[in-house]
């Protein structure tokens, strides 16, 4: 593939000059799309903004209703520990059908039920039991509220236990582990960096897919590749024409999300090389752009394209470990995942922005990248040429 | 509103649409697809975190509990190091997302009566599975602790490890899982993903349909008829949400049959509620195809705002609740919420419209201010 | 034309002060214009005279910026006010089957325009059925609009603005595109429908021939009207005579006729002035004189046709505005000497299949450096496939070719270096201005910034583009397009050229300015030139044609060869001047004169017998009270060999025997 680019002199110039032509046509072309354009704005600024502020994955106020049967200084002392943030007292209600219908609603997550004479128990070194009703429609979420809940109702009751012994916090003669915590990288577990961040990436495999991809159809609808068939051109150039204008589009606008949004105002840190993160993200939209290619060379109008990208795109979102943790899905969907460049470009970005890290600690999936990219691109090129033979 | 003229426009609209197998056929397929995909694919429970540990005290006690670790299914253990400065190179590259530090003189202190801290050093990078693995951490410790404080007052006061038992813990705390009694991802996330299917596969279904006649210049002809707007916009969209709703039926069944999630509500309002869904969803790509000029435009735009509010602000993954209040804000203006009430509460929860009026009333206000939009939007006399 | 009946009542269209502006560009500026009922108005003038937003704008689809469009007494100033009256019209807007719906077949097109307009079916049945059958395409029924050739596409996109039977039908460029022998066939067919249902048609045109067929016209430049009435009013504001002579050295002589006439062709070996003189003698005096002492042979001296004048007007018109400019650029005076007559292409033997459908049937022809070869062929025949086949666009089923002295089969890479080529369909950047289209083609032909700002600069002179450069080109008429389009291929000075009917709506001037650049780049540079046209007056321009029917080349020679061969096999042409010229072809056609057409507003008969044939004729027509001007005998023209040479080979193809 590469074997094409001539390095005699003369011969090189005209070759960089077709290509430089062809991509300079696909910037401008893309310039004159003045929606398009705005769009992409809104993509990568406004947007990755709205994530950055507005979204947790993590468990936060989730509606508690409690059911008091005790009334108790105990009842209240467990009550007031469902805090925020995870939790966000709602009301008491009057019996505990009263707090099912309002799960079926919709309007509280967690029934909280606690009997009569839990104070008079707990006081006499007794066992008792509180009851937490979860709505798990949301699975995952239910069982962090289930999850916390018990941490907070377990603690409640070590302490009662203990305090019936006579002892009280701090518990200095106890044998017990507790735990300390460094959380590294992103000290106070701040989603915003992560959301933000997030969403970048998305919107960069999002746009690196579909803007070569389109652009590329386009030519074959409208005719105009014809024109380009009949001319010097390689095919090889004007499918790397539109992945080069594509990137630097693509690149520009994630400076902008970069050097707009995440540092500005999230304070992102980039405790890597600036140049290092770029480069890499070029390597993505390049690679990312051969999957939007290759959907492109079996497709003859954008209305196809489109569905077949999306078909790429909607799994690359969902599975390539951006919503959930890369290592508990299922072998299979690992093993699929492995032809998404979004999934090894999270671990770079990450690495490059929060934990510094350089190609040294990247090379694995630097090279995974570029083997793909390469893989992609070159069957492209092969469709791309047998459609016209 | 002429029946015959809107009919003309639809059937032209299909038959142009099922010329075209390759998107037909996507058309139909990508949502059953997904639906294979996600529904077996998309797993958010955290799971296996891969963890490496490091012992300083090389004790029975320090064994014993670092093997709790070790055989937890939400960690994955991936090794032992003598070296806290192999942790960081570790966590650098990602081969370990957790690290846990036990320190010397940890069997002695705890065997003398006293606390110990363990540190746990956790990859903050993904907030979300470092807070989750925090909760595991801390249930482990508990756990343990809860078994030393036996041994330790059964010991010293002289007691029944039963009795001990009790006086350690006294409260127990009984949770009940409602409407997913096992807790399965699946019957959570399948019920979701009819949402998510049909609101990113549908309008890019409609997001093409104006801005290519007007690409060609078919448009012409409606321009030049006696054609309605509210005509044209419902001949358009018609054809797209009969293909939409026939989706609705073949997730709907998948869901029942092939993931065997229950559906306790009633069919009749999950049924007007998908409908008025499929306009709604519809409705974005046309709206977007109503206000570009080129089918690149309008396939980008449309799919990026049909896929990125849908994964974020739909209750998708995250509950609406949730959310920031600006992000909260945004969610309300979007369908796909009160949708994703519907169809979860339609499968799950058993309850119909005396409970979800209020959703089935904001997907009816949309469908309808969509269509108001579109009609101001479309002119028939256009300036250039 | 037959007289219809054109009656006083109030106007169907009243136009006036109208103007229409795109940003800060004012397309249309002042028009005034009354259509009366029944009338076939046409509109008429150069690219980017307004024709298409004037007509827009009266069927209500487009808003405009000043004056008023009066519509069936209406005044469409709303979106509202246009919906009152559309029920009445029916629109065609430009391009060649692009309103129509390339995947729905002929049928299905057909069903929807009527259903859009609420046909009750069992009309909608009758009249789907007569006008299939008038226009032929009834065998075609099934097929899928994208299947049909253009000539097809506008005989459906026809059908589809008749089928509600409007009182008024805006037709814009209706037959640009398509070859002589759909182009008769479409207008047979709206004029006969025109005269039976009494409708009002509006019509742009871009063929000056066809403009006779027009009761009244309007001819538009710059947004005004510069001259309106009946063809005859409009022929004679120019009066004078077209004098066809040889003349050799040609070049001088070309040289010495432009410094007095304005309008100078060369058709081959033949020179073509229009004079503003109408006596003959002294008009060939006045010619002699300016040649001063060149031969002038084979005199042939005729009335001028509407094209002639529509030309001088529009000169005229330049020549008011900006006194004198330099029309076109000169080409480079350099001249590197033409290349030795070796042979730039070469085909033989081409054949291509599509599945079992064969397009191009064993073809075979030679175009030297220097030559300017034309393939003719209706829409259809094969003509498309050959250039692409040759430009490597499209490998061969069979057969071999040689283009710029490399095999195509081996060398596509060489040859692509050397060739320019211009495809049918428009396939520059719309959405790039002229200047950016034409620095990409630079570019991608590997021009560096010197050579790229000279041939810039020749290629904005010699396409006419000045005063566009910074226009989008989506925004530009279709023949200022093609201009540019021709622009882009010859920018890397290419020694063979290949132009896929290159001046499809390409306005008279552009057509002649085109051909006269085409000519230059042959004889002076050597280039050689593969065109195909399907408009028979340019044809003259080639140096050969070969003439293609159904896959196959059936005739190759010069113009003059064919010519001599249609004598020699059908005899001397008759050409017949009546008063009546619609209703005298329709009797001798019923008479048994099958062969009879109609060209502008006379007949031709190709006849082996003319003495006998010429006493039929008078015989017929005189005995239906057709009054008889004129017959004499004259050299066939192109058209009438490719019209009579089609035919015969429909026909042979319908009967199944070879004559």
């Amino acid at each position: 593939m590469m074997g094409e680019i001539p390095l005699d002199g003369r011969r090189a110039a005209r070759w960089w000059r077709r290509l430089a032509a062809m991509t300079q046509k696909e910037v401008l072309q893309l310039g004159r799309d003045l929606p398009l354009l705005v769009f992409l704005l809104y993509s990568f600024s406004l947007s990755v903004y709205i994530s950055g502020v507005g979204i947790t994955m993590q468990l936060r106020n989730a509606e508690l209703l409690v059911h008091d049967g005790d009334h108790s200084l105990s009842s209240r002392e467990l009550i007031h520990r469902f805090q925020p943030p995870y939790f966000r007292f709602k009301e008491e209600v009057a019996n505990p059908r009263e707090g099912l219908r309002q799960l079926d609603e919709g309007a509280a997550m967690v029934l909280l039920d606690i009997p009569p004479r839990f104070h008079e128990a707990l006081a006499a070194g007794e066992s008792t039991a509180v009851q937490l009703l979860v709505d798990t429609t949301n699975a995952p979420q239910g069982l962090s509220a289930a999850s916390y809940g018990l941490r907070i109702a377990g603690q409640f009751g070590s302490e009662a236990g203990l305090g019936s012994l006579g002892l009280s916090a701090p518990y200095a003669a106890v044998p017990m582990v507790t735990s300390a915590h460094r959380v590294w990288f992103n000290p106070n577990q701040d989603e915003t960096w992560f959301q933000s961040i997030s969403h970048m990436l998305r919107m960069i495999t999002v746009f690196a897919v579909l803007l070569p991809a389109v652009a590329l159809v386009r030519e074959k609808e409208r005719g105009t590749v014809e024109q380009l068939l009949v001319s010097p051109l390689s095919p090889f150039q004007i499918m790397l024409s539109k992945v080069l204008a594509m990137t630097a589009v693509i690149l520009i606008c994630t400076a902008i999300a970069v050097y707009g949004v995440l540092r500005p105002l999230f304070h992102v840190p980039m405790k890597g090389s600036a140049w290092v993160f770029f480069l890499l993200t070029a390597l993505h939209i390049f690679t990312t752009a051969g999957l939007g290619l290759v959907a492109a060379t079996v497709t003859r109008n954008q209305a196809q394209v489109g569905m077949m990208t999306l078909f790429v795109v909607g799994p690359m979102m969902m599975l390539s470990g951006l919503n959930s943790p890369y290592e508990s899905m299922p072998g299979w969907v690992q093993t699929v995942m492995a032809f998404s460049p979004l999934r090894y470009y999270i671990d770079i970005t990450y690495g490059v922005l929060l934990k510094g890290a350089g190609f040294d600690v990247l090379w694995k999936p630097v090279v995974t990248m570029v083997l793909l990219g390469g893989g992609l691109f070159g069957f492209g090129m092969w469709r791309f040429r047998r459609q016209f033979e | 509103m002429n029946l015959r003229r809107i009919k003309a426009v639809a059937l032209k609209e299909w038959k142009e649409t099922t010329r075209d197998r390759l998107f037909l056929l996507l058309a139909f397929l990508l949502p059953a697809l997904w639906m294979l995909v996600f529904g077996y694919g998309l797993v958010l429970d955290v799971e296996d975190i891969p963890f490496a540990v490091l012992d300083q005290d090389h004790t029975a006690m320090s064994r014993e509990y670092s093997y709790r670790f070790i055989q937890s299914r939400y960690f994955s253990y991936r090794g032992h190091v003598d070296d806290p400065r192999a942790l960081d190179r570790l966590l650098t590259k990602t081969t370990i997302r957790a690290a846990l530090i036990i320190p010397e003189r940890f069997e002695e202190q705890l065997a003398a009566g006293e606390p110990v801290s363990v540190q746990t050093l956790l990859d903050g990078t993904f907030p979300l599975h470092a807070d989750i693995a925090k909760g595991y951490v801390i249930a482990i410790n508990q756990a343990f602790t809860q078994d030393l404080l036996v041994d330790y007052v059964s010991r010293t006061r002289g007691l029944a490890r039963e009795q001990g038992r009790r006086i350690v813990q006294p409260l127990t705390v009984e949770v009940r899982y409602l409407y997913n009694e096992e807790v399965r991802s699946t019957w959570s996330m399948v019920p979701a993903l009819v949402m998510f299917t049909l609101m990113v596969a549908s309008p890019l279904l409609t997001a093409l349909s104006v801005v290519r006649e007007k690409e060609t210049g078919s448009i012409y002809n409606i321009y030049s008829s006696t054609l309605s707007r509210g005509e044209f916009l419902a001949g358009k969209i018609l054809p797209y949400a009969a293909i939409s709703l026939v989706n609705v039926w073949v997730l709907w069944l998948m869901a029942v049959l092939v993931f065997h999630v229950p559906f306790k509500g009633s069919l009749l309002f999950f049924f007007v509620g998908s409908m008025l869904f499929v306009f709604c969803s519809a409705g974005i790509g046309l709206l977007v195809s109503l206000l570009v000029s080129t089918q690149m435009a309008a396939l980008i735009i449309t799919m990026v705002v049909a896929m990125l509010p849908t994964i974020l602000f739909s209750g998708l993954l995250v509950p609406v609740s949730s959310l920031g209040r600006g992000a909260q804000l945004q969610a309300h203006f979007f369908p796909a919420m009160y949708y994703t009430n519907i169809v979860r509460g339609s499968f799950l929860k058993g309850v119909d419209a005396r409970v979800l009026w209020l959703d089935m009333a904001a997907l009816a206000v949309f469908a309808i201010g969509m269509g108001l939009i579109a009609y101001r939007l479309f002119t028939k006399r256009p300036n250039a | 034309m037959d007289e219809a009946v054109i009656t006083q009542e109030s106007p169907i269209i009243r136009v006036s002060g109208f103007i229409k502006r795109y940003k800060r560009q004012v397309v249309v500026n002042g028009v005034d214009l009354t259509i009366r009922k029944g009338e076939i108005y046409g509109l008429i003038g150069p690219d980017g005279a307004g024709k298409s937003s004037l007509m827009k704008a009266i069927a209500g689809v487009l808003s405009y910026e000043g004056g008023m469009v009066e519509v069936f007494g209406t005044l469409i100033d709303s979106e509202r006010a246009a919906e009152r009256v559309k029920q009445r019209l029916g629109f065609l807007p430009q391009g060649l089957g692009l309103n129509l719906y390339p995947d729905l077949s002929v049928e299905e097109n057909i069903d929807f325009f009527a259903r859009l307009r609420l046909v009750p079916e069992q009309e909608l049945t009758e009249r789907k059925a007569r006008l299939l059958g008038i226009t032929r395409l009834e065998k075609f029924r099934d097929r899928p609009m994208r299947n049909l050739s253009g000539g097809m596409k506008q005989k459906l996109g026809l059908i589809c603005t008749l089928i509600h039977e409007p009182e008024l039908a805006i037709l814009d460029e209706p037959t640009t595109g398509v070859d002589p022998v759909s182009r008769r066939d479409f207008w047979a067919i709206l004029t006969e429908w025109q005269q039976a249902k009494g409708m009002t048609v509006l019509v742009s045109t871009a063929y000056m021939d066809e403009a006779v067929r027009f009761h009244r016209l309007s001819f538009l430049s710059r947004g005004r009207v510069l001259a309106s009435g009946s063809p005859e009013e409009i022929q004679s504001l120019s009066p004078g005579l077209v004098i066809t002579f040889e003349s050799t050295p040609q070049l001088d002589a070309v040289g010495r006729l432009k410094t007095r006439y304005a309008q100078v062709e060369t058709l081959g070996p033949s020179l073509h002035v229009f004079t503003p003189e109408t006596d003959p003698s002294t008009a060939l005096g006045e010619i002699r004189n300016t040649l001063s002492g060149l031969p002038v042979e084979r005199v042939q001296i005729d009335e001028p046709e509407l094209e002639d004048v529509v030309v001088s007007l529009l000169l005229q018109e330049q020549q008011n505005r900006i006194d004198g400019q330099a029309g076109s650029a000169d080409p480079r005076s350099n001249a590197s000497a033409p290349q030795s007559n070796g042979i730039a292409v070469e085909a033989r033997e081409l054949v291509r299949d599509f599945g079992a459908f064969r397009a191009v049937d064993r073809v075979s022809f030679v175009v030297k450096q220097g030559e300017i070869f034309g393939l003719l062929g209706a829409n259809g025949a094969g003509k498309t496939t050959v250039i692409k086949m040759l430009t490597g666009i499209l490998p061969p089923t069979g057969g071999d070719g040689w283009v710029a002295g490399e095999d195509m089969r081996r060398a596509a890479g060489a040859i692509k270096e050397r060739i320019g080529y211009m495809s049918q369909a428009f396939s520059l950047y719309l959405d790039l201005t002229v200047i950016e289209n034409i620095r990409l083609f630079a570019g991608i032909y590997g021009l560096d910034q010197r050579q790229t700002r000279w041939r810039m600069e020749w290629i904005i002179g010699m396409a006419g583009l000045t005063g566009y450069e910074a226009d989008r080109t989506g925004r530009l008429p279709m023949g200022v397009r093609q201009r540019l389009a021709l622009g882009c291929a010859l920018v890397h000075e290419p020694r063979v050229l290949f132009l896929d009917e290159p001046t499809s709506g390409v306005d008279p001037i552009g057509r002649r300015r085109f051909w006269e650049m085409l000519a230059r780049l042959a004889r002076e540079d050597g280039v050689a030139i593969l065109v195909t046209t399907h408009y028979m007056s340019e044809a003259e321009h080639c140096d050969r044609l070969g003439l293609m029917h159904a896959g196959r080349l059936v005739a190759d020679g010069s113009p003059a060869d064919l010519k001599r061969r249609l004598e020699q096999d059908m005899g001397p042409l008759l050409e017949i001047a009546t008063d009546q010229p619609g209703r005298a072809l329709a009797k001798l056609s019923a008479s048994g004169m099958a062969q009879a057409t109609l060209s502008e507003t006379k007949i031709h008969v190709l006849s082996l017998d003319p003495g006998r044939d010429e006493a039929r004729i008078r015989t017929v027509l005189t005995g239906c009270g057709i009054r008889v001007e004129a017959v004499r005998t004259r050299q066939p023209s192109l058209e009438d060999v490719f019209v009579s040479r089609v035919r015969a080979l429909e026909e042979e193809a319908q009967n199944g025997a070879p004559a």
